[in-house]
């Protein structure tokens, strides 16, 4: 009773920053309609831009406050991510889905090809941004930087639900994602608020990559969290931000379920499968996900 | 000052010339409607002066359009709203997944006197009585006359100068028809707005309206004021005679799911 409850824990924490992640993909998609596959590739680029404003300029000699690396990461991410929209995304918007499909994923080669070139394959110290280690709540450990991460999920997701359905700019950034013509007919800028939504995907991309890498090692494999992360945003529903951390904790249980009851007897391989069996039946049973938008078919 | 169009050709993809040479002008406060059966360029016609054009692939190639003496032919759309044009799309384009309050506010959001907001806010609950108790509803699943209310009454939100209706009774039953555009009537006398309509129901529109044009195949073939229209043997024969079917409203539909666009990326 207490593994199967500490397995639940474990499961909802982690699931939590695939929800996080899986934020990334929507915020990309409500605007742009497109599901870019590189994105775990997207949240590598920004651990190492981090590792670089931290680490990196401490071996070159320079002393920069954590605070400020963070600044300048993220800067580098809104620059990052308005390269991605303006030279990749852009001149494809309009395309077959497939076109995009084929082209996010040789983005997906070409960023790790970069960042190979860029920063070599050597594996890197993550800086620790939250606390290591684990609370021990009676007979459970909870692991503090998980927590962390799943408490500032939830904040994320309220606070970017209010800004789309409240402030002024996310009621621009709403109306795009519903319809491009009519957002255009209100005066509202569908390049202006594509752009944003690159923005805001990478940013919160590297938000997922802090949780989930504090006080680790950043390699080119983490990237596989984007392909976990999938199977979330499709689940909750591509245009629904707080579908994602839902589904996040739905697909992380099973996930940890499996991966406790079922891995032992299956070689492992059924907590890797999971997330994919679930995605499959998403897309045969409900495609919209769990909160996404159906198209209302009503006159 | 107003609006006006001189001699406009609008080709679309390059190659398929819809607008010929039209001429056009919807003066200052004045409710101008434009007639005509279905293909005849009544929305290219609206898309030319908001900007809309450049999404379906098509252009302005020859001639004029002058808003308050400034020309805007294929000029930003977003610039061309910013001027006060606002454009209603036809087929009741409310942003469905959206409440009813929240397309109300994304219809002001260009806009910074938030005091003149709120009285047009009320202008609007006064224009249009029920959809006060709407504003939580979700759009998209308001009825059909409910809904071009919501359209109307977030374009006005916009505080335009010209608005632009394009054939917001479609599909709507006479009854709400009629009532419909005694408010856009009021609207036009009660503001002083400037309202360009386009139409298919004819004989509520031209009651409505201080001059009429009649476009067919990209021509304007016929204009005049209420009186002349009213009169006019064709116009009776055409339009005021012809009620609108449905087979005619499934063909516009197929028609619109054929045309190719262009992303607004
Ligand atoms: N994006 C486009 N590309 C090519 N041809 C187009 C495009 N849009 C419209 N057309 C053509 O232009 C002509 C006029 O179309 P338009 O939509 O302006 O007509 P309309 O008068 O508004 O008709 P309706 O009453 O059906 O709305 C039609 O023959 C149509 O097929
Ligand atoms: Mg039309």
């Amino acid at each position: 009773m207490i593994k199967l409850l500490q397995v639940l824990i474990d499961g909802t924490l982690v699931g939590l920053v695939y929800g996080l992640v899986a934020i990334s993909f929507v915020v990309i998609y409500r605007a742009s309609k497109i599901v870019n596959l590189s994105q775990g590739e997207v949240l590598v680029f920004g651990a190492l831009f981090l590792w670089t404003f931290t680490f990196g300029v401490k071996a070159l000699g320079y002393d920069m406050p954590l605070w400020l690396g963070l600044l300048v990461t993220m800067v580098a991410c809104v620059g990052f991510g308005l390269l991605l929209e303006r030279f990749v995304f852009r001149p494809l918007i309009g395309q077959p889905a497939f076109a995009i499909f084929m082209a996010s994923i040789a983005l997906l080669v070409m960023l790790r090809g970069t960042a190979q070139l860029v920063w070599t394959a050597e594996t890197r110290p993550f800086p620790a941004f939250l606390p290591g280690g684990a609370l021990q709540l009676g007979p459970f450990m909870v692991s503090t930087k998980l927590l962390i991460g799943a408490l500032f999920t939830i904040a994320l997701t309220a606070g970017l639900h209010l800004f789309f359905t409240r402030s002024r700019r996310g009621l621009r950034l709403a109306a795009v994602a519903e319809d491009h013509n009519t957002a255009l007919s209100l005066g509202v800028s569908v390049r202006g608020a594509i752009a944003v939504a690159w923005i805001l995907g990478t940013v919160v991309a590297t938000f997922g990559a802090i949780v989930f890498l504090s006080g680790r090692i950043v390699s080119l494999e983490v990237a596989s969290i984007g392909f976990k992360a999938l199977p979330v945003a499709l689940l909750g529903g591509l245009e629904s931000i707080r579908g994602a951390p839902l589904a996040g904790i739905l697909i992380g249980v099973g996930e940890a379920v499996a991966m406790a009851y079922l891995d032992p007897v299956t070689n492992g391989v059924a907590s890797n499968v999971l997330p994919f069996a679930v995605m499959i039946g998403v897309l045969l049973l409900r495609p919209q996900g769990l909160f996404g938008w159906k198209k209302i078919e009503r006159l | 000052m107003g609006l006006t169009l001189t001699n406009v050709d609008v080709v679309y993809g390059g190659v398929i010339q819809v607008l010929r040479s039209a001429n056009i002008e919807v003066p200052d406060g004045k409710m101008v409607v434009l007639l005509g059966s279905n293909g005849a360029g009544k929305t290219t016609t609206l898309r030319a002066i908001s900007g809309l054009l450049h999404a379906d692939l098509g252009e302005v190639t020859a001639g004029e359009i002058q808003f308050n003496g400034k020309n805007i032919a294929n000029g930003d759309p977003i610039g061309i709203f910013d001027l006060g044009i606002v454009q209603v799309l036809e087929g009741r384009k409310v942003l469905e997944h959206l409440t009813v309050e929240q397309n109300l506010r994304i219809g002001a959001h260009r806009r910074s006197d938030l005091r003149a907001v709120k009285h047009d806010l009320e202008k609007v609950y006064n224009y249009f009585p029920r959809l006060p108790d709407l504003l939580p509803r979700t759009a998209g699943y308001l009825s059909g006359g409910e809904m071009q209310m919501l359209l109307i009454g977030r374009a006005l939100m916009a505080a335009p100068k010209l608005l632009i209706l394009d054939e917001p009774s479609m599909g709507l039953a006479p009854m709400l028809v009629e009532q419909l555009f005694e408010v856009i009537g009021r609207i036009n006398r009660e503001e002083g707005m400037t309202v360009l309509l386009v139409e298919q129901n004819a004989r509520a529109a031209i009651r409505q309206c201080d001059y009429g044009y009649v476009m067919d195949g990209g021509r304007i073939v016929l204009h005049g004021t209420r009186e002349q229209l009213e009169q006019n043997q064709d116009v009776q024969e055409f339009y005021l005679g012809l009620s609108i079917g449905e087979e005619r409203r499934n063909f516009r539909d197929v028609k619109h799911y054929r045309r190719r666009k262009r992303w607004l990326g």
